[in-house]
């Protein structure tokens, strides 16, 4: 993606929510002179993290940026707020981007289960792009969406991630994404050679 | 991205209502497999379908493990067997049938379909030899499925067959005494037959279908089910508006997931997608039962008026869903209702409430007809017969696809209990009501003419 002004940073807005902190965090940015490029917002437990690219036609150091940002907060800490500057090549998605899947796991909650669960995942290189995890009662939910190199094998991968839940006393279930597309989603579920807005980067937040 | 309620409420489509893809079934062509010499046809069907269907189990198996959703029967089906067998006898259709059963059997396929006479207008000399080898031929292999189709809305209904088929499906039964007549559950007879069904036992390869196709079929009462009662558990003023809604959305679902790994499967195996059929396909699974619906759209006994509507509106709710999932929807596509595949069905029937008259009235306005109905043994031919004609006149006057399937029990009076063990647990034989009255009518035969509908030119 290209930015509004040539000097871009990446920041992370920490707060309680409530009404009103997108607006007090635009207005520290525009008092900069800055554009908002792209942002992304969760609310969870009440409270609100947000993380966007913001470009500035002048440089600045990341903590100057991160001051200012502080300060349109309406008491003193109600805003954390992280800075570190933009690589924009590391928003370029590669040619052809892996395919997703749709990792769900569901059992009794214990201390140390995504953990155990992200451990494995990261020591087959395989990226975590969206993840969701709830307390129900006693019970938990794990919904993650990962990126899987071509190298593995499906069907070895679901082996694996069965051994693990069983050992652990849960469920799990790796399926490819195209089947909640398909049943959900008025378009057509998406084919390997058919590049998509949503691999195209952080243009297409919507979906 | 998805969002994670999309995610949620698949995975309680697929896990907690026990989704699956009914059958995937693969229609192949094999009139190429003609021959004069009866040996040389069996040769080149066995070798067709070894070579053709080879990969169907592994690619269906992969593709069902890659979305989580099994894929439960892998099918054949061919063109009409009839085809093959011009200018053959009886012992070429016996041949042919072992070399089909024993070529689906190294495939590892649990039925193949086609063996199929279409005999609408007139029946040619290799259509009377497959109508008269059925009897040998469904007891004598395991996975062969026959289909005759004795009437259409161009054709009228053709009352000789008809007679025939009464006869036949008597010594089907009789030929498979030991189990119960249950040979009689591999044929089906038709009027207007559809040339792309993926169900069993009706299912056959049309002709202008082309070379080869991957049809697929995928059930789910336990899914519509599921959905109405939560539906309906969330409360507020609801009408029937609101319940025909709900099983609509989910029949779009169901068929996604069906096209989707149809697609897929047709795409690795080299062979055009053709259909995706979504019937509600009961089986006797607790909770896979199409009178589990008409129960939850409260008509508190099947059998008891409003059972009609309620199966109307059923089987044009899935329809409508079915439609807008996708843009290849074939087959049958509607409510089934087989009688002994369904416990809840077989257990009205049981209790009395649900006779055949108002089995007769309900294939009106439902995809397939009077299904794995178990039936007096001695029920005369001629009355079978009537039977069918009745069911074949609703096909025809309606121009929708009517069947019978039904199972003469050798021995078994009406309200006796029958196991038929396995799958299709157990079943209870209907009354026939005025047996033996309608000899005269049948004993005319030739053709009740096409209906003034017909006429479209």
């Amino acid at each position: 993606m290209t930015t509004r002004f040539p000097h871009a940073y990446v920041v992370n807005v920490l707060s309680n929510d409530h009404p009103g902190i997108v607006a007090s965090v635009g207005k520290a940015v525009e008092a900069l002179g800055g554009n908002i490029d792209a942002c992304s917002e969760t609310v969870l437990g009440g409270y609100f993290s947000l993380v966007m690219i913001v470009s500035l036609p002048k440089s600045t150091e990341p903590a100057a940026l991160v001051k200012a940002i502080e300060a349109s907060g309406d008491s003193v800490a109600a805003y954390q707020v992280l800075a570190r500057c933009f690589e924009a090549e590391r928003a370029a998605q590669p040619a052809q981007p892996p395919e997703r899947f749709v990792i769900t796991a569901f059992g009794a909650d214990k201390p140390g289960i995504l953990l155990k669960f992200s451990q494995y995942l990261a020591g087959k290189d395989i990226n975590i792009v969206d993840l969701y995890g709830n307390r129900q009662g006693s019970d938990f939910v794990l919904i993650s969406q990962v990126e899987i190199p071509p190298r593995w094998d499906i069907a070895m991968l679901q082996t694996d991630l069965d051994e693990l839940a069983r050992a652990e006393g849960f469920t799990v279930r790796l399926q490819h994404e195209n089947i909640f597309v398909a049943t959900n989603q008025l378009r057509l579920s998406l084919s390997r050679s058919e590049p998509t807005a949503q691999s195209r980067g952080i243009d297409g937040l919507t979906d | 991205m998805l969002r994670t309620e999309e995610i949620l409420s698949t995975i309680q489509m697929l896990h907690a209502e026990h989704l699956d893809v009914r059958t995937v079934t693969l229609a192949l062509n094999v009139d190429d497999c003609a021959a004069s010499g009866m040996d040389a046809v069996c040769r080149k069907l066995r070798q067709k379908i070894l070579t053709r269907s080879g990969r169907l189990v592994e690619v269906c198996d992969r593709i069902g493990g890659k979305y989580g959703i099994p894929v439960t029967n892998k099918r054949l089906a061919i063109s009409p067997v009839s085809h093959i067998l011009a200018g053959h006898g009886h012992a070429a259709a016996v041949a042919v049938a072992k070399a089909l059963d024993s070529a689906a059997e190294a495939c590892k396929v649990d039925l193949v379909g086609g063996f199929t006479a279409l005999v609408h207008k007139g029946i040619t000399a290799a259509d009377a030899v497959v109508m008269n080898s059925l009897p040998e031929v469904l007891s004598t292999t395991v996975r062969v499925c026959a289909s005759v189709n004795v009437a259409s809305r161009k054709a009228g209904i053709n009352m000789d067959a008809v007679a025939q088929m009464g006869g036949i499906i008597l010594r089907i039964a009789e030929a498979t005494a030991e189990q119960k007549g249950f040979g009689c559950a591999k044929l089906v007879v038709f009027a207007n037959i559809p040339e792309d069904n993926p169900f069993m036992a009706g299912a056959y390869m049309g002709a202008g279908e082309g070379d080869a196709a991957v049809n697929i079929g995928v059930s789910g009462p336990g899914v519509v089910g599921s959905a109405l009662r939560r539906r309906l558990q969330i409360g507020g003023r609801l009408t029937l508006n609101d319940l025909a809604e709900e099983i609509k959305i989910t029949s779009f679902r169901v068929t996604r997931v069906g096209e989707l790994i149809g697609r897929e499967v047709a795409a690795e195996l080299g062979v055009p997608f053709g259909i995706v059929d979504l019937s509600l396909a009961p089986t006797p699974a607790v909770g896979d039962s199409v009178g589990e619906i008409i129960k939850t759209l409260g008509i508190e006994r099947i059998g008891a008026p409003g059972s009609t509507a309620a199966l109307a509106m059923l089987n044009d709710a899935v329809k409508k869903g079915g439609a807008f999932a996708s843009s290849s929807v074939g087959g049958l596509s509607g409510a089934f209702i087989p009688v002994s595949e369904d416990a809840a069905l077989a257990a009205a029937v049981a209790d009395g409430d649900l006779v055949l008259e108002k089995l007769e009235a309900m294939t009106a306005v439902c995809s397939v007809g009077l299904d794995m109905i178990a039936i007096p043994g001695d029920t005369p031919a001629e009355t079978v017969a009537a039977i069918i004609a009745d069911e074949m006149a609703i096909g025809v006057m309606n121009d929708k696809t009517t069947g019978v399937r039904l199972i003469p029990v050798p021995g078994a009076k009406a309200g006796d209990k029958v196991e038929f063990g396995g799958l299709f647990g157990s079943a209870s034989v209907i009354d026939i009501r005025c047996k033996g009255a309608s000899s005269g009518f049948v004993g005319f035969g030739g053709r009740i003419p096409a209906p003034i509908q017909s006429l479209g030119n």
